[in-house]
């Protein structure tokens, strides 16, 4: 075995790395500090993204006839790290996730506006699953897109679709079939644009970020708008959350964070004069940091590895996202004791560390456990397919 | 970056799998629980099909694969309880004799190959677990070293041939083979939570020769340490072969075992509890073979041994505790093997470095590395 990257993959990660600082200009972290724009969706963020599709680095992973580089899962992990850990928010779920599915089944308009401009960085797509009867349940989901002679007629409500403040199009489960069978049979996929008449949205302040509530009244939709065979919307759905599920546990922004607050453990004395990081349980915290870390990295390897060599086990992806997520909770706890109280100091007040990004961590952080996925799933799927238990009920 | 086997290292694999399955069921173990004895006929077998010279090099008769290969028959041991002494031999003392030792101690080598002798070494003391600084002491005399002092916890210390110890001299460490069977040595059998044979050795003005002294000063260290890291990522393959057992036997068990008239394994409880071990065992399985690589590459792993141990610590302990759980009673009932995982686990856990100590010296070289840039 060999742990450890290539000298090309090496190369990479320090181009990424280096390239993702004139994309983080002090614009753009200052236009973060706008909660409205923490997110993405600000002027600065929008020509960040137009410049990074420009120069090539949305299509990494996309096929050559899509001008895109063929990447392999490793190469796109270290990618997804480098962005992360830079602090950008890269819509990664519209160019990784909805991106292909779009590319593999939109019309030929599709591909000229849509994936064009995904590729291009001038698209933005938020997600519209969840409603607020469907959540761990999605297939529960009531939203009703009824065929029509002009195309689909679209009701229902859709929650926590994030980005969808300021993305371009919104990718919507609904229910296409009332009398299916089974609940997962009869949902179908549609790009609604988000200047449809028939749609609206409110925002959800969280303890966190901003995300949405959003409408969808009496919206009439184009027929082209409708993607993937009918009926058959589950397939999609579930393929991209098996996606979803790995980039969620990336180890870039931990090990940035961590490395972070080392740093400054190290360079900042205590009330006795002496380093913060000379304290017995400022190390083991520190310790217990790194040593979750490497494994989290190394599993995110695997996984990359497992993907390129098409031997990745149902589990595995299910491991990573409980073990992961479990995780994060931890090391942000374990980071925020390091620094103390002044730790929950925001990171616009005086006083503040390392810009109040521990703060917000934890904030953004509490989500992570029960979103994409819930926990409690995950583990029912390792049971199963990684113990062949009797599925638990 | 590349996360598989070899060929050589998968028919390795295979091999110990076929070797192991036909020699350790519970009726055959049964007779070697706590005896302080191992499997001389599995031992046999074991050479005669090269797996006891799969790291050591062809000039000895062996196969000269590699620590990381061996790492995958300690793996399949652990997996089966196999009653051999497979790291104290194959890893702390014949390991760091193949990479350091001058040819004429190099010798026993080929022996050791064929299953004709046992080497081991002394690691821990009284108090002490660390090689690199022993209150054991060496002073040059007249042809050789006199040695005083105690070691303990000895793996195999009555039946080997010979013993790596480390002693203090006024050279610096000292790292030299003891012959158990020297003039005022004084051995004493200790019974050990695993049931392994391990002893105690007083040293009583025991003599030396020159021609069993490996190294003094930073040599010797070197030494030790080699043996040292690659005894703990030892531990941790075998680990991974003791928890990923108990898991399995725990989904097994609970998937026929019926209460309230259902398979208990249905209980949502009882298979998160499952699941949580089954992702714990693939953490240790991920850290033990970053560190494996690591040695076996000769790459710095200071910290991933570190780690590796740490994770072994934390999922043996956990590991044996839920499986025992989950299988209530029957669990604890010497007539079914998981008594063994669990006492094996308990001894790994605490052998070379428990999780605490280990946290705290990797947080110091957490602290060596920050202050340093």
């Amino acid at each position: 075995m060999d742990i450890t990257l290539t000298p090309e993959q090496q190369a990479l990660q320090l181009e990424i790395r280096e390239y993702m600082k004139s994309i983080m200009t002090p614009a753009m972290i200052e236009e973060m500090k706008d909660p409205e724009y923490y997110e993405g969706g600000g002027p600065e963020y929008r020509k960040g993204l137009r410049q990074m599709g420009q120069d090539g680095w949305i299509a990494l992973s996309w096929p050559k006839e899509y001008g895109g580089r063929e990447a392999t899962a490793i190469e796109q992990y270290i990618f997804t790290e480098e962005v992360m850990r830079s602090g950008f928010p890269y819509p990664f779920l519209t160019t990784e996730a909805i991106g292909p599915i779009l590319a593999e089944y939109g019309s030929d308009e599709i591909q000229e506006t849509v994936v064009k401009g995904i590729l291009q960085g001038e698209v933005v797509i938020a997600i519209g699953y969840s409603e607020p009867g469907a959540g761990t349940d999605l297939a529960a989901l009531k939203t009703r897109a009824e065929k029509n002679d002009a195309g689909w007629l679209i009701n229902g409500q859709k929650i926590w679709t994030s980005l969808a403040n300021f993305s371009d199009y919104v990718w919507l489960a609904a229910r296409t079939d009332q009398d299916a069978t089974k609940k997962h049979k009869g949902l179908s996929m549609f790009l609604v644009p988000k200047d449809n008449p028939g749609f609206s949205h409110t925002p959800i302040w969280t303890l966190g970020v901003r995300t949405n509530a959003t409408y969808f009244e009496d919206l009439q939709l184009d027929d082209k708008y409708q993607i993937g065979e009918v009926n058959k919307g589950w397939r999609l759905i579930t393929g991209q959350l098996n996606r979803e599920r790995l980039s969620l546990v990336n180890h870039g922004p931990i090990q940035i964070l961590y490395e972070d607050v080392a740093t400054w453990a190290a360079e900042t004395k205590g009330r006795d004069g002496q380093p913060i990081i000379s304290k017995p349980w400022v190390q083991t915290n520190l310790a217990k940091v790194k040593t979750g870390l490497e494994v989290l990295r190394v599993m995110n390897w695997k996984q990359a590895w497992a993907i390129e060599e098409n031997r990745l086990g149902m589990e595995q992806a299910s491991v990573a996202k409980v073990y992961g997520t479990e995780y994060f909770v931890e090391v942000y706890r374990l980071l925020m004791e390091v620094l103390g109280q002044d730790a929950t100091i925001g990171g616009d007040s005086p006083g503040s560390l390392l810009q109040g990004r521990l703060e917000h961590r934890y904030r953004v952080g509490s989500i992570l456990t029960f979103g994409g996925g819930c926990n409690e799933v995950q583990r029912d799927i390792i049971s199963a397919a990684g113990l062949w238990m009797p599925r638990a009920r | 970056m590349d996360f598989k086997l070899s060929a050589e290292q998968q028919d390795v694999q295979k091999l110990a799998i076929q070797i192991f399955a036909d020699q350790t069921d519970n009726e055959h173990l049964r007779q070697f629980d706590g005896k302080g004895t191992y499997d001389a006929n599995l031992w046999s077998d074991l050479s005669s099909t090269g797996i006891l010279g799969v790291a050591i090099d062809d000039a000895h008769g062996g196969l000269g694969f590699g620590f990381e290969t061996l790492c995958l028959v300690l793996e399949e041991a652990g997996r089966t309880m196999a009653p051999i002494p497979l790291i104290p031999v194959l890893v702390s003392a014949a390991m760091p004799l193949q990479r350091f030792g001058p040819e004429q101690q190099k010798k026993i080598l080929s022996r050791v190959v064929t299953g004709n002798t046992l080497i081991s070494t002394a690691f821990a003391e009284p108090l002490n677990d660390d090689p690199l600084t022993p209150t054991t002491t060496a002073e040059k005399v007249a042809g050789g070293w006199q040695l005083n002092g105690i070691k303990h916890c000895v793996p195999y210390g009555s039946q080997a041939e010979k013993v790596l110890i480390s002693a203090q001299s006024d050279q610096g460490l000292i790292a030299l083979w003891l012959s158990p069977d020297s003039e005022g040595v004084e051995l004493a059998e200790q019974q050990s939570t695993s049931g392994e044979a391990q002893s105690q050795i007083i040293l009583n003005n025991v003599l030396v020769n020159d021609a069993d002294i490996m190294a003094t000063g930073s040599d010797a260290e070197v030494i030790m340490t080699y043996a040292l890291q690659r005894t703990q990522a030892a531990l941790c393959a075998f680990s991974v072969g003791i928890t990923d057992r108990m898991v399995k036997l725990t989904a097994e068990y609970t998937t026929e075992r019926e209460q309230f008239d259902v398979k208990i394994a249905t209980f949502q409880a009882v298979a998160h509890r499952a699941a949580d071990a089954y992702i714990d065992v693939e953490c240790l399985r991920l850290a033990s073979a970053e560190a494996i690589s690591l040695l076996d590459q000769e790459k710095p792993a200071d910290d991933a041994v570190k780690i590796a141990k740490i994770w072994c610590g934390d999922v043996t302990h956990r590991i044996s505790q839920a499986s025992q759980h989950l299988h209530g009673g029957i669990g604890v009932d010497r007539d079914y093997p998981l008594f063994r995982y669990a006492l094996w686990s308990k001894q790994v856990e605490l052998t070379l470095g428990g999780s605490a100590r280990l946290l705290s010296e990797l947080g110091e070289s957490i602290a060596e590395e920050f202050s340093n840039r």
